[in-house]
């Protein structure tokens, strides 16, 4: 320290100013910019301007035969159809050669800095006579969705997710519905009973509010597109996803038709 | 010109060289000084710099954190907890005021008003008292006791606040009133505590609901954090640990390590050296002002004066800083007993390719492969024993002549005899020593494994021509393979084939018929065996990488061999005699009458008595297959090969002359170090022990030609000498002139730059630690148990098919046919959690035998319904206790197990729980086994009328509750029971039976299942039978 106070004694005679430079760190100028508002409200597709993807899922090639299931083990579950013997829904043809039970979505092409608002209405996923109706169900991130059951037997409903939260709970006969929901996009995530273990249901949970599943016609609807290119993929338990890229305007509705080999 | 023209007093200057100096002078001063303040003390830029980039940094984050806040704030729970919160305040406002009141204007004033008077006369009484304890004269006490009664007596006027008029009062008066004031001051003031109680529980209610939900620092942290930088000093900061002269003074520029809000490289505009230590649970454990930084880290800890001083990065210090990639090395001079370090996944994996890859073959290193130590220290120790049993006996003989003798004198005999007697009884204590010294013996030779497959059962198990193409170069004919590829020229593979050949035993297999490849295909895909094994080659490998890839297990073994493997992998071809150190063949047997029979039920060596080596000594386990299905898993590997592969002959193979030439080389390359070889079991390490290499002083690390080159490229370090060795073993002889015997043999691992890292990391790890004993991991408590259990839990691939610690995966998890949702049921289950959930002994009977039956054995004792199946390990005593224990200690259960005491169940409740149990809106028996085999055929679930043996009553409530808390992902439902009332209640439709009932129901069938009888399981069947 001795050596420093002779140096300021000498400096100050001396009266230079050449020491002002020493400081260790220049002064950075710039704050940080504060944290950006938050996202500021959220859309909902605009029906009425909107683009629209319309379309149908074909099915190509011999119609594969679907294994009887096995209910035998839960009485309850087999006199729920009467005797009748009940086929595996994984693959659904329907009477014009379209697919059920494929899942469409919009996969990429929406603006990246819009948040959608979360669909209106509920989504019920009813278990009814040991089947899980509608097998396949689109929900939003977010979005609530209803499990309740119809059946005189004790279920367990259990998706197994890979990127969103996994759980498994169980739900007695005239138990209240319980009222769910995914945190993050997955197509698709599965939902199984361990109890009925033929039960299968699958869940598509898109960051948007444009998908649809096909019916009893194969054929969907996307509506309220804004204008642009968009990437729109199917999905199919069995026959896995298939894309097509297409570019709608405003008021403008396209067709893009899709077509899984069996 | 004159004279005094050229006077250079007169006409030269000075100033010209007094400006030059003068002008030096302010410059050196100029540098000294800086050098003085900043140059040889970088780190105080760091700290200016720290402040303003951390106070910039908390700005952003406090306004970020304000943003949550107040939406937390803005949501409903929110504002209900604090609407009821300030409700139930107002409530209670005026009758707290009104105490207050009392309190502050009535009580308060008085006692300040009276406590004067009343202190002063008893200061005066106490003064007065002493004066009598320190008189020396009787008369002058009694005066002095008089006159404390005088003052007793006396009245004083006492104003008092609220009293027009003052009080006269004597002392008793003033002390009686006082305490009057103060308790009831006292009660007052817990009447409001208890006003305000439900307000207050509110309260604390809303502010826990606040912080719950804010995972980062609260803007108060930040707002605390902020002012103590207002107040920062620039000064040295340093963590002194003063039984062990540890000067750390690290936190003089990473002063981010230790920060309440954590700071991110990012945070800290790109300035690594400021972020916090990334893993805050490690420094909890670690407490730096306990620890330090540099006995993990490494460094010059009291170095200041440049990055690299202190990073201890020249080469006159010898414990630099562990680099990135190898920062784990630090844990290991402490952990060095561990052979799976919590939170050093590096570390683990360097310690796992040491044993699993054979280094511990050729290196000897403390605490792995101590069973062939522990064999012969156990054979030392009997032998001391039996020589000291010897020598007592012939003294006690000694005793006893002597007492015999006429000449001895009564008294004399009797002490002889008396010694004599100990004597005896003593010999007779080691026989037990002796005894339990056998069965240790018995249980290491079970224990002790070799990397490799055994060599003897060459000439039964493999393709003759197979065995030069492989040893050419194992690598290029499996990719991955454990076997290294040594650096043969063809001469020598000749050889080495040929010993191999000619050494293994001859064996006489039965000839097996062909099986079905199909089902065999299934079997091996289901059964268990991709735990360990991978199957199809490039991106279509599947299965895991503990033992061999079996891709093209059809080119290179022998179908009968492989019939026999399959079904049980430890039987041998011949037994080993470890005390004749030969291989015993049926002559051996018949010498003796005695049937060529050798298992681990008849392990005994016909000619001597000894414990002989019955089993192959691999780790691959029985699976209980029956033969025909063991058929068809050989035949489907059978198929496994590539096409058109051809195999040159090899009839030199049989030429005896090669066998000697052979087994030179055998012996010089250490080959036994991992195989077991005939002739050669008893052969030692051949390479240097690497317990202490990382700390070998760097001139004994033999750099060779290559010294100058590497301190040229700045890798003349131990991490550089082992990176440069392990990519390249005969780096060192690079341009070395050697007969080729004398060259390195040290075989090419073939290791990917991860595996170098986390090897490299275990061994600049491995040293004679600087820090004092007290440091080392070395728990004497169930930590201990912790310990014990990793080593048999990583031999044997325990994970492999289980979950046995949080966050870790398994093989099943990676395989793609287990993705789908019916094969993800077919998983292996989780053991965290396995010491609270099973009852030890019934553990300890499962290892041993998990059919759990002698004579049903083609099945899991357990999981019937499951394809994958526990295997039988052959596990010796001590491995099963040290498992037993290591489960238990993980889930931190007391030692030794003493079984809970239930409350016993009613006639009336046993019917109720049936009832439940059986009922159509319970789902237990749906999934659960009940053992009747109509039932179980559709079972997913374990039997739980053996419960009572298996599980532990606390667990078994616990799960039924909440089985997801435990086992995230399981098939068992949560959501069985709803909270009513204080107590568990079913949440689906009970029996008419439970109205009424008002006890907890999960306890019930807790108390049902774990008191449950025989006769019960049959009322159980027929009552479930009914539906």
């Amino acid at each position: 320290m001795k050596k420093t106070w002779i140096g300021l004694a000498l400096a100050g005679t001396l009266a230079l100013a050449g020491c002002g430079g020493d400081k260790p760190a220049d002064v950075a100028k710039t704050e940080a910019p504060a944290a950006a508002a938050g996202g500021g409200g959220t859309a909902t597709p605009d029906e009425a301007n909107g683009g629209t993807v319309t379309g149908k899922v074909a099915f190509a090639g011999e119609k594969p035969k679907m294994a009887t299931l096995d209910m035998s083990a839960n009485p309850v579950c087999e006199r729920a159809h009467a005797g009748a013997p009940v086929k595996s829904e994984e693959v659904v043809v329907n009477a014009n050669g379209t697919l059920k039970n494929a899942f469409v979505w919009v996969k990429s092409g929406l603006p990246a800095d819009k948040t959608w608002a979360v669909p209106a209405g509920t989504t019920t996923l009813d278990q009814h006579g040991c089947m899980y109706q509608p097998r396949v169900i689109g929900l939003m991130t977010g979005q609530n969705f209803e499990i309740k059951t119809s059946d005189a037997t004790n279920h367990n409903i259990h998706p197994q997710p890979q990127v969103n939260a996994d759980w498994n709970e169980s739900q007695s006969p005239g138990q209240a519905p319980l009222t769910k929901s995914f945190g993050r996009q997955e197509v698709m995530i599965p939902v199984k009973c361990n109890v009925h273990p033929w039960m299968r249901a699958y869940i598509g949970v898109v960051s948007n509010p444009f998908f649809a599943v096909t019916g009893d016609d194969g054929s969907f609807t996307i509506k309220g597109l804004p204008p642009g290119t968009y990437v729109i993929q199917t999905w199919h338990e069995k026959y896995g996803p298939m894309e097509q890229t297409v570019t709608v305007g405003a008021k403008e509705s396209k067709t893009v038709d899709f077509s899984y080999k069996g | 010109m004159s004279d005094q023209e050229k006077d250079p007093v007169v006409h030269s200057s000075l100033s010209k060289p007094l400006m030059i100096s003068s002008a030096l002078l302010v410059l050196t001063l100029a540098w000294g000084l800086w050098d003085e303040m900043y140059g040889i003390r970088p780190w105080k830029g760091y700290q200016a710099r720290f402040v303003k980039a951390y106070s910039r940094y908390l700005k952003t984050a406090a306004g970020g954190e304000a943003e949550v806040e107040k939406q937390i704030r803005a949501s409903s729970e929110y504002r209900r907890l604090d609407g009821e919160m300030n409700v139930a305040e107002k409530a209670a406002t005026p009758a707290a005021s009104a105490i207050d009141k009392k309190i502050n204007q009535e009580l308060v004033p008085n006692i300040l008003a009276l406590n004067d008077p009343f202190q002063e006369v008893r200061s005066h009484i106490g003064s007065l008292t002493y004066q009598i304890e320190v008189s020396h004269s009787e008369s002058s006490k009694e005066s002095l006791r008089k006159e404390i009664l005088g003052l007793r007596a006396e009245k004083h006027d006492v104003a008092l606040p609220g009293e027009p008029q003052k009080r006269s009062m004597d002392f008793k008066a003033m002390s009686d009133q006082l305490q009057a004031w103060k308790d009831e001051k006292a009660k007052l003031l817990q009447q409001r505590v208890d006003l305000m109680k439900q307000a207050t529980e509110l309260r604390t209610q809303r502010d826990k609901y606040l912080s719950d939900r804010i995972a980062e620092a609260s803007t108060s942290t930040i707002g605390a954090v902020q002012n103590s930088l207002d107040k920062f000093d620039i000064r040295i900061r340093q963590i002194h640990v003063k039984d062990v002269d540890l000067v750390d003074r690290c936190e003089s520029c990473h002063l981010g390590t230790r920060e309440p809000v954590a700071i991110t490289k990012a945070a800290m505009g790109g300035e690594q050296v400021f972020s916090s230590h990334p893993n805050k649970e490690l420094l909890k454990l670690h407490d730096p002002e306990k620890f330090g930084c540099t006995p993990c880290h490494g460094g010059n800890g009291a170095a200041l004066s440049s990055v690299e001083k202190s990073h201890g990065y020249n080469k006159f210090w010898l414990w630099p800083l562990h680099h990135k990639e190898n920062i784990e090395a630090g844990c290991q001079q402490c952990h060095a007993k561990e052979a799976v370090t919590e939170m050093a996944d590096t570390l683990n994996a360097g310690r796992e390719i040491f044993r699993l890859r054979g280094c511990m073959g050729c290196h000897r290193y403390e605490a792995f492969d101590r069973e062939a130590d522990e064999i012969s220290s156990v054979n030392q120790q009997i032998r001391t024993l039996t020589q000291q049993k010897a020598e007592w006996k012939r003294e006690a003989g000694f005793d006893e002549q002597k007492a015999n003798s006429p000449k001895t004198s009564d008294d004399e005999a009797k002490r002889l005899l008396a010694h004599s007697n100990d004597l005896k009884v003593r010999a007779s204590g080691i026989d037990a020593k002796i005894e339990q010294l056998d069965m240790r013996s018995r249980s290491l030779i079970r224990e002790v494994k070799k990397i490799g497959p055994s060599l003897k059962e060459a000439r039964v198990k493999l393709k003759k021509e197979w065995i030069p193409v492989w040893l050419k170069d194992p690598h290029q004919w499996r990719p991955g393979t454990k076997m290294p590829t040594f650096r043969l020229d063809d001469g020598e593979i000749r050889a080495i084939s040929a010993f191999v050949w000619q050494s293994g035993v001859k064996a006489d297999l039965p000839v097996q018929k062909q099986g079905d490849a199909a089902r065999g295909q299934e079997a091996f895909e289901t059964r268990g065996c991709m735990a360990c094994h991978s199957m199809g080659e490039g991106t279509g490998k599947q299965g895991g990488t503990f033992s061999a890839n079996l891709s093209r297990e059809g080119e290179k073994a022998n179908y009968d061999y492989l019939v026999r493997w399959v079904h049980n992998p430890r039987q041998r071809s011949a037994p080993y005699c470890t005390f004749e150190k030969k291989d015993l063949t049926a002559a051996d047997y018949q010498a003796k009458g005695l049937p060529y029979v050798f298992d681990l039920e008849h392990s005994k060596c016909p000619n001597d008595g000894h414990e002989l080596q019955v089993q192959q000594m691999t780790p691959m386990p029985s699976l209980r297959l029956t033969e025909d299905e063991a058929r068809d898993i050989a035949t489907y590997l059978m198929t496994r090969k590539h096409d058109n592969q051809t195999y040159a002959a090899a009839d030199y193979m049989d030429d005896a002359n090669l066998k000697n030439q052979g087994l030179a080389l055998v012996r010089n390359y250490g080959c036994a170090g991992c195989h077991e070889i005939s002739g050669l079991e008893e052969e030692q390490r051949i390479g240097t022990e690497l317990t202490k290499e990382g700390s070998k002083p760097i001139e004994r690390l033999d750099f060779a030609l290559l010294g100058h080159k590497a301190e040229a490229e700045e890798w003349y370090t131990h991490k550089g000498f082992f990176e440069h060795k392990l990519e390249n073993p005969a780096v060192y002889d690079t341009g070395k002139e050697k007969a080729k015997q004398d060259r390195l043999k040290m075989p090419n691992f073939n290791l990917s730059k991860p595996e170098i890292d986390a090897v490299t990391t275990f061994l600049t790890g491995s040293v004679d630690a600087s820090v004092p004993a007290r440091y080392f991991y070395n728990p004497t408590d169930a930590r201990q148990d912790i310990i014990d259990g990793w080593w048999v839990i990583r031999k044997y691939n325990c994970m492999g098919c289980h979950k046995v610690h949080v966050g870790q995966s398994t093989t099943f998890d990676g395989m793609t046919k287990y993705q789908d949702p019916d094969w993800k049921d077919q998983r292996p289950p989780t053991l965290i959690g396995e010491g609270s959930r099973v009852n030890p002994e019934w553990l300890m009977r499962f290892l041993n035998n998990p059919a759990l039956s002698e004579t049903d054995t083609n099945r899991d004792g357990v999981r019937q319904y499951l394809k994958a199946r526990m295997p039988t390990f052959s596990f010796s005593d001590g491995e099963i206790r040290k498992l037993v224990r290591f489960f238990e200690a993980l889930s931190s259960q007391a030692q030794p197990f003493i079984p809970e005491k239930l409350e016993p169940l009613s006639e009336t409740e046993r019917t109720m729980a049936r009832n439940l149990f059986t009922s159509e809106g319970a789902p237990c028996l749906k999934c659960h086994m009940t053992g009747d085999a109509k039932h179980d055929s559709k079972a997913t679930a374990p039997n739980f009328t053996v419960a009572r043996e298996r599980l532990k009553p606390g667990w078994t409530k616990r799960w039924m509750l909440d089985p997801a808390l435990m086992s995230p992902g399981t098939a068992m439902p949560s959501g069985l029971f709803r909270m009513e009332n204080g107590h568990n209640v079913f949440t689906g439709p009970t029996p008419p039976s439970f109205n009424g009932y008002n006890k907890d129901h999960a306890d019930l069938l807790v108390r049902y299942m774990f008191q449950f009888t025989p006769e019960e399981l049959g009322r159980l069947r027929s009552s479930a039978g009914a539906k």
